[in-house]
């Protein structure tokens, strides 16, 4: 842990992700895969993260051809004690892009969609289950709405209902943990344009722990948030101080004071969920397919691709097509936004049925970000960005390839040519 | 001048190909165990690892080069050192008569021997596959680590340590005998030549299978 | 340093036409086979990631509701605890704000 760390407020986990010098043979293949240049050390020397710089988002960690860089929180023990605590109600929140890939630790094919194996094992663990896809959907409602205020008010000059600001284009998403921090730490000018929803976990946290009390029949004291995430940043995200909104809402309506406690309180990856059920002698492979349970365990198809680079961008269509022109968008998929391309965009001319009028609105969708931000980042800043909604994903391929996920020895996260890298500094 | 007969052993080709194997090999070797053991500083270990890939390109370009130019040599390297006979399993219980020789300052009858004797042959076969397995697997680290898959990296890895040890450990015989078999050293380090009489006694197969009298062709 | 005095020489016709045809095959192949597998690997190196993806695309496929507003859950808790989206309480508790950290970086 770097005790000189600046860039984190009191309470956020610095230095999520280290690297063991003793294993480090200083090959530099994880300085390619960084998207901000977070690894000091010479080659040939054994290389270090400046935490300051780190985004957290594991792709040195899942890339890295012999394990060097590892995880410095690791709650697993935690969770099983809270699940075995009859006191303790613990929420599982399963991100979209777990259910493809936890088979994979159990046998499974690369690839394979286990939701209902995954939801039984969860649910033989002990945990009640919140599908992270409700609440993308939900994300879509808050982040769609959102973006509509700020197209209309672009547009047309339409005025915030409680005359609020309005913020400005183009509107970044805000799910990716990983992007929120390089925007905070490199480009703050870019702030206004991040949309104010938060990403769909701290979203289900929140929910949980005030709508879910009604759901479940707990009090939120004793419900027990954790985040099951494809990805790394998650856990840094769950740990900033400002996300305990539950809390806050809470003893302002019910005036039972009690300590603050987190909307998340703890985020196991995708590897960390299969080390419990593995720990807990579960073989997921060998469950019967179960459903959730409850309304937060209900999902439509647009929030289970969120998890697909292009997938937010395309889930927001289909419902800001909707909203816009009243209609709904035929045929659903947008396959315009789809693919391994670094930058993809697309034109979607709508009539706006409120105001009657023809509009064009400009996507751009932007993943593995060490390789393609730059430009489109560069093109906002000058003010010459032709684009009005910009999906951002850190990882290559989307949080499908999260830091988090379980390692597929045979691949690599490279999307680049394929062209030799000399290493000499 | 010699007044004894001569036997062109190695010819010009051949010894610039071991004089760059010497260069590139020796740093290689060096810079290899200080990488694997790391006692260094950072900026002492980058510079070793500087040392280490050029030394590895001067290499690469040796090995092609001389496959390019010589392959008719490479060829019959190739298929000396895989003609492997019952001499061979006689001659290592022995190990060749050398610690006897060296130690004991005794002379021991030994099976009879081509152009290279077994320890040789094997460290031969050792070159040519753990030199191919160095020079590939070490491009691929160098170059391409965060691209081909990351098992087949760590794979590499493992296979690049295991022939360097390998080669390493048995260059420091090769070092020694190549030294110490004075006659052989001349040959292969300066003009390639070997006395007659000497290669009939060390490695009579060749002398009687092999050699034929250099008639009025220039050389 | 070339002393051109020897007497003796290899006999070049040591190795056959056929052994040479059969060592070289055998060279080229040993340096050739790594080449390719090396290739043939690299080219799938991103497979997983298109098979996980598909996994995610076949989900929305066999969904009965594929788009966000048309999710009944949703809009339940909307009518029954969130109001409306973008509304007051969504505001408290479903968006953020963020934090300009560049003071600390060197």
């Amino acid at each position: 842990m770097n005790v000189t760390a600046k860039t984190y407020q009191k309470g956020e986990i610095p230095g999520v992700i280290a690297i063991e010098a003793s294993t480090c043979k200083g090959c530099d293949a994880c300085k390619r895969h960084c998207p901000t240049g977070a690894i000091t050390g010479m080659f040939g020397a054994t290389h270090s993260i400046n935490v300051d710089l780190c985004l957290s988002c594991g792709q040195c960690l899942i890339n890295c051809p012999f394990g060097a860089p590892y995880e410095t929180s690791d709650t697993v023990d935690e969770v099983i004690a809270k699940l075995k605590d009859p006191k303790v109600t613990v929420v599982g929140i399963i991100a979209p892009a777990v259910r493809v890939a936890i088979g994979e630790d159990f046998g499974l094919p690369v690839g394979s969609l286990v939701t209902g194996k995954l939801y039984g094992s969860m649910k033989k663990a002990g945990f009640e289950i919140l599908d992270n896809n409700f609440t993308a959907d939900l994300t879509i409602m808050e982040e769609g709405t959102e973006f509509i205020s700020r197209a209309r008010h672009a547009v047309f000059g339409e005025k915030n209902e409680h005359g609020g600001e309005i913020g400005p284009l183009p509107q970044f998403t805000s799910c990716c943990p990983a992007w929120v921090r390089l925007v905070e730490t490199k480009y703050p000018t870019l702030i206004p344009n991040l949309s104010s929803a938060k990403s769909p976990q701290q979203m289900a946290g929140t929910v949980a722990k005030t709508y879910g009390t009604k759901v479940w029949k707990k009090s939120a004291e004793n419900i027990y948030t954790v985040g099951i995430m494809p990805c790394t940043a998650k856990k840094l995200e769950a740990s900033r101080p400002e996300f305990i909104s539950a809390y806050e809402y809470n003893k302002k309506n019910h005036s039972a004071a009690s300590k603050p406690y987190p909307d998340i309180d703890t985020v196991l990856t995708t590897r960390d969920l299969s080390r419990l059920l593995k720990k807990l002698k579960i073989d997921l492979a060998k469950e019967q397919e179960v459903e959730g349970g409850t309304l937060l365990a209900d999902y439509s198809g647009a929030g289970t691709i969120f998890g697909n680079t292009g997938g937010v961008m395309e889930a927001a269509v289909r419902t800001a097509y909707a909203v816009i022109t009243g209609e709904e968008l035929q045929p659903l998929e947008f396959k315009k936004v789809r693919g391994l391309k670094g930058v993809k965009s697309a034109s979607v001319t709508i009539k706006d049925s409120k105001y009657n009028k023809e509009v064009t609105l400009n996507l751009a969708v932007v993943h593995n970000i060490s390789e393609n931000i730059k430009p489109v980042i560069d093109e906002v800043l000058a003010g010459r960005s032709p684009y009005h909604f910009i999906e951002v994903m850190n990882c290559p391929g989307g949080c499908i390839n999260g830091g988090g996920q379980p390692i597929c020895g045979n691949g690599s996260s490279w999307l680049g040519a394929v062209r030799p890298w000399f290493a000499w500094a | 001048m010699q007044s004894e007969k001569m036997i062109l052993k190695h010819p010009l080709n051949v010894r610039i190909f071991h004089y760059l194997l010497i260069l590139s090999f020796l740093p290689l070797a060096v810079t290899g165990l200080i990488l694997y053991f790391k006692p260094l500083s950072e900026a002492s270990m980058n510079l070793t690892m500087q040392i280490h890939v050029v030394a590895g390109v001067v290499l690469t370009i040796d090995a092609i080069g001389f496959l390019l130019i010589g392959f008719d040599r490479v060829v019959l390297f190739t298929k000396r050192v895989f003609n492997i006979s019952i001499n061979d399993f006689k001659w290592f219980l022995v190990l060749g008569g050398y610690p006897q020789k060296i130690l004991l300052k005794k002379k021991i009858a030994v099976p009879p021997m081509a152009k290279y004797n077994s320890g040789q042959k094997l460290f031969g076969v050792c070159v040519l596959i753990g030199g191919t397995v160095l020079i590939f697997s070490g491009w691929i680290l160098w170059a391409f680590p965060h691209l081909v898959p990351r098992q087949t990296v760590a794979l590499l890895g493992l296979l690049h340590t295991f022939f360097a040890w390998v080669l390493t450990l048995f260059l420091l015989v090769h070092l020694f005998l190549g030294v110490y078999m004075f006659d052989d050293f001349k040959a292969m380090i300066l003009h390639g030549k070997i006395p007659y009489d000497e290669s009939k006694e060390m490695s009579p197969l060749w002398v009687e299978k092999e050699i034929v009298p250099l008639s009025d062709k220039a050389a | 340093m070339e002393n051109k005095k020897y007497q003796y020489i290899e006999n070049p016709l040591h190795v056959t036409r056929r052994e040479f045809i059969t060592i070289s095959g055998i060279v080229v192949a040993f340096l050739a086979l790594p080449a390719v597998w090396i290739k043939t690997l690299t080219s799938a190196n991103n497979n997983y990631i298109q098979a996980r993806t598909k996994g995610l695309y076949q989900d929305d496929e066999k969904a009965a509701v594929r788009v966000s507003h048309a999710n009944k859950s949703v809009t339940r808790y909307y009518k029954e605890f969130g109001d409306k989206p973008l509304g007051h309480l969504s505001e408290e508790l479903l968006h953020t704000k963020y934090i300009n950290r560049t003071k600390g970086i060197s």
